[in-house]
């Protein structure tokens, strides 16, 4: 009988099974909402630029792995949205202009400006507020739709209409503000109409926002961060699956007719939750290259691994202490000046970067227009001496010493963040006239508190450009742009806010002087000025520049036809297209 | 059907036939055991929810703010809280949150593109659940072994090195040892890879049904893609069963050794059996029955080991999710799997009991 009964239940699971596995094989494969299997791209012409779409995954898949000259790139850096009229954080924007182009774009390992989709760099009207561009014949997305003007000018004005109301709103960032309307007169032409002149617009144009998307995917009434693959573009690849948080492959769009040819068959962006894994991947040849992010620690071991290279790009990635001008003790001009005379920037980037950071002196990195070492020429730091008169200067003393609280995230700018405000606090210190006391806080919190002006009186944060422009090292922080700084706090009906003192209100007015500038020259000067009186107010305290790093096999290459093959043809703009790196088999 | 469905349908089918089985053929009492675990199911669900949905809300740190960094001025901020229903009274959040737990829908992700969690949880509970199976079998097949091994040398040199190994492995930080067998059997020898579930250039060719990639790549006959999904399960899968077996061989061993002590034992040795048909014939399916109970236990440290052994192998799983959710204060993600976790630790200890009166007739509820 207990036999029996046992039977009885292995019967009913061998039939469980078999249902199970009768439903499993005549079940139609249905895709997660980001994973697809690739549908082969519409031909609606034949190609005549590239070959035939690639084999891709159908119903019954092959069991054999096709030949393919496949580059595996690794990643930490994560997807926030895919969409055009919504994305804004540099992985987002590396693939968006992977799959797609926009009017104008930088050249490939550089900052220098060149058209893209459009003939030449376009017309400007006299008045500075008209911008007219002119696209090029033959565009056309990877499933063959062609692109015109007009499909061009509807889908670029979701970043007026519905780009606001997205997730990450890169609208408010760098649309809204700036133009007044978006047409096409006919279907080559593309005219932008801005509500002000600026001087930098062209800079803005060549950002992924501005890139051409595809009206199927991304429709004019939604935001769409996280599209079924196929993702389409008019780029060079376009998405063939998109599995989150741990692949993207990417295949050559057929119907590409810019420079930018892919030189490998795929290439598949695999993600990696820790760097210490994704640089174990790397040297047991999982992977191919591994970009972003690796912290200086990670580095140092595969530098010494024979058959990889690690290079190094000079990146526009800086960090930065935020000082709270409108809370005690930091509002005290000359406690921040204090602060900005007795910081060692060297001796950081020596001690806990091992002298892989850069000395920062300016908000604006070396290279820029107007960019000055001003922090160096003004504090000619470190002087403990000149620190200790400022802080004299406001009663403070060894016996009656400043205290004051220093925050910072201790994960979110990697661990190293720790071991460098140990070294600030150490300095400040040494003038014997300071007690600081180091603040940790979890990042969701750290944020929230520093940007809402919370209690804090020095925080840490980092920055990364939109665009390779000075006026986006200085106008975010003068303007209170949630930056945590308020020299100039936000109020209803001002687009720059309230200064707060007569420095800050100059420094506004150069800012502004600066952005509707055409002539560089004068650019330069008013930037120039405007450092100085930045570095006077302490708007923040700029302390080092962080390289990014690149780290990739020997059969894998850059292109010698662009700058900086060396490091695939990643420039100080950040932006690597996959269209230039080959891999010998 | 979604993936999730179908791995619903996989965990759900058997365990109703079980519970179906066992409520047709149990005792009273049983039944009503089971009834009553079940009713106080929902309960406990509701309780630790409505903590979690309690303890998010009072942690500072704003899901908005964060998720925008520096680049968040106040006013978008503002905004995307009132589209996303965060600015609504405490009441009103709570309410909500009820409805979605009660209807298992879970409601949508506050970061990223606010997708529905349900969508979310179906691309990561599989991938958790294809690391946990292979890797509570192992701890359970190298601890029972290991124990009743160590058992029947009692005292010789085979005890103890289980007895130190037992000890070591348990005590070794999962991240550490993940490592360690990252370093050697992927770096240093180059036998397996070291991160993901799938080599991703074989992975194009697999079609997503489940999201169980054994399953998926057996269904569709893609043997390449099993080869290669088994590859990589073995790294993360030894992690986290190694650390694991070291509770099992401790508790196998003492029971073992109980049993061994037993009087038809003696009197089974007496008549001649062959000792290894006693240990593991007689003795080690007595000494199971405290074991069983203890991979009930072992739900919730095996989930928690997920987390670690997630992170280190890259493995898209809940417990990564868990993480990256907790950090950007994802209210809506952390309660829901909470939610689904205590769900699942609840199930299984139901079924460690059912298993528990079928396999020790003695036991009476």
């Amino acid at each position: 009988m207990k036999h029996n009964r046992w039977f009885q239940f292995f019967a009913l699971l061998v039939m469980a099974s078999m249902i199970l596995t009768a439903c499993a094989t005549t079940a139609t494969p249905t895709a997660a909402p980001t994973t697809a299997a690739t549908e082969p791209p519409v031909v609606t012409e034949a190609p005549t630029q590239a070959q035939a779409p690639t084999a891709v995954p159908t119903e019954v898949p092959p069991t054999a792995v096709p030949a393919k000259n496949t580059i595996i790139i690794g990643t930490t850096d994560t997807i926030a949205s895919l969409d055009p009229g919504d994305a804004y954080a540099t992985r987002d924007w590396e693939l968006i202009k992977n799959i797609s182009a926009g009017l104008l774009r930088w050249k490939p390992g550089t900052v220098d400006l060149e058209p893209s989709l459009a003939t030449d760099m376009g017309t400007i009207s006299a008045d500075g507020l008209t911008y007219t561009f002119t696209l090029k014949d033959g565009i056309k997305f990877g499933d063959g739709t062609p692109l015109d003007a007009t499909m061009y000018a509807a889908q670029l004005n979701r970043l007026l209409t519905i780009g606001p109301s997205c997730p990450n709103d890169v609208a408010d960032a760098l649309a809204i503000p700036y133009v007044e309307s978006i047409t096409a007169p006919d279907a080559k032409t593309i005219v932008f109409k801005l509500k002000t002149t600026v001087s930098y617009f062209v800079q803005i144009l060549a950002t992924a926002p501005y890139t051409a998307s595809d009206p199927k995917t991304f429709p004019a009434d939604q935001c769409v961060l996280f599209p079924t693959a196929p993702i389409y573009g008019v780029g060079p690849w376009f998405v063939s699956q998109y599995t989150q948080k741990e692949s993207i492959v990417l295949e050559p769009n057929p119907y590409y007719t810019g420079d930018l040819k892919p030189q490998a068959d795929q290439i598949i962006i695999k993600d990696y939750a820790d760097p210490q894994t994704m640089a174990l991947a790397v040297q047991n040849g999982e992977i191919d290259v591994a970009w972003r992010f690796f912290s200086p620690e990670q580095l140092a071991p595969l530098k010494e691994v024979q058959g990889l290279t690690v290079g190094t790009v000079d990146g526009g990635s800086i960090r930065y202490l935020v000082v709270n001008h409108t809370f005690a003790p930091a509002d005290d001009p000359n406690v921040y000046k204090a602060l900005a005379a007795v910081i060692d920037r060297n001796e950081i980037a020596d001690t806990v970067y091992g002298g892989n950071v850069t000395p920062l002196y300016s908000m604006v990195p070396p290279g820029f227009l107007g960019a000055t070492e001003i922090f160096d020429t003004v504090y000619a730091s470190p002087d403990i001496e000149a620190a200790k008169a400022f802080l004299a200067a406001s009663g403070y003393t060894a016996s009656n010493p400043l205290k004051i609280e220093m925050w910072y995230p201790p994960e979110h700018y990697g661990a190293s963040t720790a071991a460098w405000m140990e070294v600030i606090k150490k300095q400040f210190e040494a003038t014997g006239a300071v007690q600081v006391t180091l603040q940790a806080q979890e990042w969701s919190t750290y944020i929230t508190n520093l940007t809402g002006g919370a209690s804090y009186a020095v925080g840490v944060l980092g920055w990364f450009f939109d665009y390779p422009d000075s006026s986006n090292y200085l106008d975010p922080f003068v303007y209170n742009k949630g930056m945590g700084t308020n020299v100039s706090p936000s109020q209803e009906g001002t687009s720059y806010g309230v200064p707060i003192n007569d420095k800050a209100k100059q420094l506004v007015d150069l800012l502004n002087q600066a952005d509707t500038e055409t002539d560089q020259a004068k650019r330069a000067d008013i930037y120039k000025q405007a450092q100085e009186v930045y570095a006077d107010l302490v708007v923040t305290l700029p302390l080092f520049m962080i390289a990014e790093h690149i780290t990739y096999r020997s059969n894998i290459s850059g292109s010698s036809a662009y700058a900086s093959p060396e490091t695939l043809n990643i420039g100080p703009n950040i932006e690597f297209y996959y269209s230039l790196i080959s891999k010998t088999p | 059907m979604t993936p999730i469905g179908f791995v619903a349908l996989i965990i759900g089918v058997p365990a109703l036939i079980l519970l179906g089985y066992v409520l047709i053929t149990g005792s009273t009492g049983l039944r009503r055991y089971i009834l009553t675990r079940i009713v106080l199911t929902l309960p406990m669900v509701i309780i630790l929810g409505s903590l979690v949905f309690l303890v998010m809300r009072v942690v500072p740190g704003d899901p908005v703010q964060s998720a925008l960094g520096p680049k968040g001025t106040p006013e978008m901020v503002q905004r995307i809280r009132e589209q996303l229903g965060l600015n609504d009274p405490m009441i009103v959040q709570y309410g909500k949150f009820l409805v979605q737990m009660f209807t298992l829908r879970f409601g949508n992700s506050l970061i990223g593109g606010h997708r529905p969690i349900i969508d979310e949880m179906s691309e990561r509970f599989p991938a958790t659940l294809e690391l946990i199976t292979p890797a509570s079998i192992l701890a359970l097949v190298l601890g029972i072994f290991g124990g009743a091994m160590a058992a029947s040398h009692r005292k010789g040199a085979v005890d103890y090195v289980w007895r130190i190994y037992a000890v070591v492995i348990y005590s070794l930080p999962i991240f550490w040892l993940g490592l360690m067998l990252q370093l050697l059997f992927g770096v240093k020898l180059s036998w397996l890879p070291i991160s993901g579930r799938i080599d991703p250039i074989i992975g194009t060719t697999l079609v997503h049904r489940t999201n169980i990639y054994t399953i998926d790549a057996i269904i569709s006959g893609n043997w390449a893609a099993l080869y290669s999904v088994l590859e990589h399960l073995i790294l993360p899968t030894f992690t986290l069963g190694l650390i694991l077996s070291g509770i099992f061989v401790r508790l196998t061993r003492i029971n073992v050794i109980e049993t061994l002590a037993m009087d038809y034992i003696s009197a089974a040795r007496a008549r001649g059996i062959r000792e290894r048909v006693l240990v593991y014939g007689h003795a080690l399916k007595n000494a199971l029955i405290p074991v069983i109970t203890l991979i009930g236990l072992q739900v919730a440290i095996l989930l928690a080991g997920a987390v670690l052994t997630e992170t280190v192998f890259s493995w898209p799983g809940m417990g990564s999710y868990l993480v990256e959710r907790i950090s950007a204060r994802d209210y809506t993600a952390v309660q829901s799997v909470i939610v689904v976790f205590a769900l699942l630790v609840a199930m299984i200890s139901l079924a460690v009991d059912v298993i528990y009166s079928l396999v020790d007739p003695r036991v009476r509820y």
